[in-house]
């Protein structure tokens, strides 16, 4: 089993390198790589040849609602821009707190966080503030590089951050463990350790203009925008949002597909120029495709992965790591897991780890609160790397990826060391669910 | 045409051919329909939409079969494919419903209780289909389900599930989870109906003891076990121990946890007069760290990496070389199960429930699954269901 195991790894490795090689895209790289494993599989009848078309097919639906989400945020965002409300936004940050600076990234930390927060994707906080946060940071003297840094940080964070924690969501339904306590051992290090990116990567001022400078150099606010223009599209978005939460029993589920819709038809209408919708969406959809092909494309490689015990392999050789070596590999297993499934990471790693952890006296809570802080990472990691593109993307960032990356070494390193000093002392901190409680 | 074009035009005929033939996979799966055979014992077949009319109509309704005795006594229900991928439950439960005669009190059993589910995949898992139990006269084949019902049946899931009515916050995948929308609502999402339907058949019924069948990974603590809050306790200790030295296998008891909403155990308890238990029995299929996904694997257990973790004492039951075979795993659900009837039956004597030609731990084992499962082909058709 494990040489067998081992060949099909193997085939799918080198055929991923193959690919790439020849300097085909992510996403075919990744593709040519789950059908070559798939194909392999086949052989010895895991998964038999009959059933491989299914398993790519099924595989390419794991993310589908995650795939909605980004559709709809990002169109509704696109609706927003056009219509001259990011520039707005924008205009008035710098307005009113360019002289007051530690305030001015203290509140942008917080837009930023407050979306994925909410939804727990920090996609959607990059979709949704990313683009006028990011121009605000700029206009504020701080180089596109460490922008689009903190932005891929923050928006990391705000994915960890309560109440909807996707990564501790999926441990606690896989774990029978409930969803209840995390508030505290996942908001302080969040608010902690935002703070901490933000004031370490943009304290430092590259250059500064005269106020009246930048506000010249601003992009032009269409006229007639004004600030309720702006936020009743996110009102109706947060409005939605929070309804759903306050009442749970009465207020249809619609779904965050449909509230980023709503609010994207809001903001259509409140414009004060006029948009052409479709066309816009059409070359919205355009520009994420590359993003969407490599989610269906993470899918199929999980599905064939775990047909062919390539999964259960790597969960496998997690699980047997002698105790101490386990803790200090989780700041490399953890943020690789993410960067390969995203969320499929969680499941095949996190779900027996935490069993493990458990059964040796470590709280289970507190430690997938620790873990949840260490996925984040890995959404700047190849070959997925969700997030890292995107905020690369909002940011404007032209210069090679790996610079960028190289860039968030501080608040990474920073990151790592809290998430697994939580997991390791995850007993002594159980009195922060307590409290959560 | 261009070299360009022509292979753009091969690529999208072949990704074409591949969408039609996992297509057509995945609705024949959908539509697949298992024949259940009635036993001697079955009085009466309804449907979960007559408590709960809102499942009308819909593929969250399912079969609900009556095994009534002569005379009066308690009533038990049994719940199975709660999750439909875990299919000790279904098997246990059909052995329940072709072959049990009650001759005092009631038996209600709900085999397909998550129907949605049990026609549902589960994208990024890689399961197979389906699979098959050998029987004297061929061999019965059933759909593989998923743990949730099917998105084509309820969607769209909500950011987060808020469970009703304790408002605590779950996965928004568990609005899907029929062990974790207990006790239901009426006009809720469909599997709020589902568990609802449940709850008015004990409640109309005046069901004694409900019993909900699981399975669970040789790696999760709650597994080969029997979960039951405080009013329940003292008949699943009784059961425990009776298993233990009677029959010769564990299967130890967990406390259900007060403050984890929207299980069967909890809810059923806190909500009813009914005394619930749910069964857990090992099932490395479910496990994470295995190999292939495959129909072996899901029947005998078997898998050299748990044999691995074994050793190094990462597992929460015994495992060896013979694995944890479907025979072992639907024996003791079939034991637990009488046991637990029996203990409620000592205690309350004035609601006994008498159940006979169930087979128990070791005959399963001995005799396999499939020797109590009867031909549909030969069986009269006004006892076979189809679902």
């Amino acid at each position: 089993m494990y040489l067998q195991i081992g060949i099909i790894l193997a085939v799918m490795v080198l055929v991923y390198a193959l690919a790439k090689w020849r300097k085909l895209s992510i996403e075919i790289s990744m593709l040519s790589a789950a059908v070559a494993g798939g194909i392999a599989g086949a052989f010895p009848g895991t998964p038999p040849v009959s059933q491989l078309a299914r398993h790519l097919v099924e595989g390419a639906f794991t993310y589908l609602d995650v795939i909605l989400v980004f559709s709809t945020a990002t169109i509704f965002m696109a609706i927003v821009s056009e219509s001259g409300g990011v520039n707005y936004v924008v205009r008035g940050t710098i307005k009113y707190f360019y002289n007051v600076r530690i305030i001015a990234l203290m509140l942008l930390m917080i837009i930023i966080l407050i979306p994925g927060a909410l939804t727990g994707a920090g996609s959607v906080s990059l979709l949704v503030v990313g683009a006028p946060v990011a121009l605000a940071l700029g206009y504020l003297g701080i180089k596109k590089r460490r922008v689009a840094a903190i932005l891929f940080i923050v928006a990391g964070l705000s994915a960890a951050a309560p109440p909807v924690n996707i990564w501790a969501m999926i441990l606690s339904a896989g774990t029978a463990i409930p969803y209840v306590g995390f508030e505290l051992p996942l908001g302080i290090p969040v608010l902690v350790l935002g703070t901490f990116t933000i004031l370490s990567l943009g304290w430092r001022r590259e250059r500064k203009m005269p106020l009246d400078t930048v506000l010249k150099e601003m992009p032009e606010v269409p006229a007639g925008m004004s600030w309720w223009r702006v936020l009743l599209p996110f009102l109706a978005f947060f409005g939605l949002v929070i309804a759903c939460r306050l009442l749970p029993f009465s207020f249809p589920i619609l779904g965050l597909p449909l509230e980023f819709v709503v609010a994207a038809l809001v903001a259509w209408l409140v414009s004060p120029i006029r948009i052409k919708i479709l066309s816009l969406s059409r070359d919205t959809m355009k520009r994420l495709l590359p993003l969407l092909a490599t989610i269906v494309v993470v899918g199929m490689l999980q599905q064939i992965m775990t047909a062919t015990g390539v999964r259960g392999m790597l969960s496998f050789a997690v699980i047997s790591t002698p105790l101490i070596l386990l803790f200090i590999s989780l700041a490399v297993i953890i943020p690789v897991s993410e960067g390969v499934l995203t969320y499929g990471g969680a499941a095949i790693i996190g779900i027996p780890l935490i069993w493990y952890l458990d059964s040796i006296g470590l709280h289970a809570t507190v430690a997938i609160a620790g873990l949840s802080l260490l996925w984040p990472l890995g959404d700047g990691l190849p070959p997925t790397a969700l997030i890292g593109r995107l905020s690369v993307m909002v940011s404007e960032y032209k210069d090679s990826y790996w610079t960028f990356l190289r860039s968030t070494w501080l608040p990474w390193l920073v990151i790592t060391i809290v998430g697994i000093l939580m997991v390791v002392f995850s007993a002594r901190l159980e009195f922060l669910v307590r409290w959560s409680i | 045409m261009s070299r360009e074009w022509t292979i753009k035009f091969v690529l999208l005929a072949a990704v074409a051919a591949i969408i039609v033939m996992a297509g057509f996979q995945l609705y024949n799966h959908r539509h697949y329909r298992t024949s259940i055979v009635t036993g001697p014992g079955v009085t009466k077949v309804v449907k979960l939409s007559d408590y709960s009319e809102g499942l009308k109509g819909t593929m969250a309704d399912t079969n609900v079969f009556f095994l009534e005795g002569k005379e009066e006594g308690g009533t038990v229900l049994i719940l199975a494919n709660t999750h439909a991928n875990e299919p000790a439950a279904l098997l246990s439960a059909l052995i329940l419903l072709e072959n049990a005669v009650v001759d005092k009190g009631t038996l209600i059993i709900i085999p397909q209780f998550n129907n949605s589910a049990g026609r549902n995949t589960r994208p990024g898992d890689g399961y197979p289909l389906y699979f098959e139990i050998p029987t004297d006269w061929g061999s019965k084949k059933f759909r593989m389900g998923n743990r949730d019902a099917s998105p084509l049946d309820q969607w769209p899931d909500p950011d987060v599930y808020v469970h009703y009515p304790e408002k605590q916050l779950l996965s928004f995948l568990d609005v899907r989870n029929t062990n974790r929308t207990w006790p239901g609502r009426k006009n809720g999402p469909l599997m709020e109906r589902v568990t609802y339907g449940a709850m008015q058949i004990m409640r109309e019924e005046k069901v004694d003891i409900a019993v909900d069948i699981h399975g669970a990974e040789t790696m999760f603590p709650v597994t080969n076990c029997i979960v039951a809050p405080d009013k329940s306790m003292r008949i699943a200790i009784m059961t425990s121990l009776t298993v233990k030295s009677r029959e010769r296998f564990d299967n130890h008891v967990e406390s259900s946890p007060s403050g984890f909403r929207g299980l069967s155990h909890r809810e059923i308890g806190d909500y009813s007069d009914t005394m619930p238990f749910l069964l857990e029995a090992p099932l490395p299929f479910l496990d994470q760290p295995t190999g292939p996904k495959t129909v072996d694997l899901l029947l005998d257990g078997k898998d050299p990496f748990l044999l691995s973790l074994s050793k190094k004492r990462k597992l929460f039951v015994p495992y060896d070389e013979t694995g944890w075979p479907m025979e072992k795993r639907v024996g003791q659900h079939c034991s637990v199960t009488l046991e637990l009837i029996r203990q409620f039956s000592r205690k309350y004597p004035e609601r006994t429930i008498t159940i006979r030609n169930v087979p128990r731990y070791a005959e399963v084992v001995k005799n396999g699954v499939g020797y109590y499962y009867h031909d549909p082909a030969k069986t009269d058709k006004k006892n076979v269901y189809i679902n």
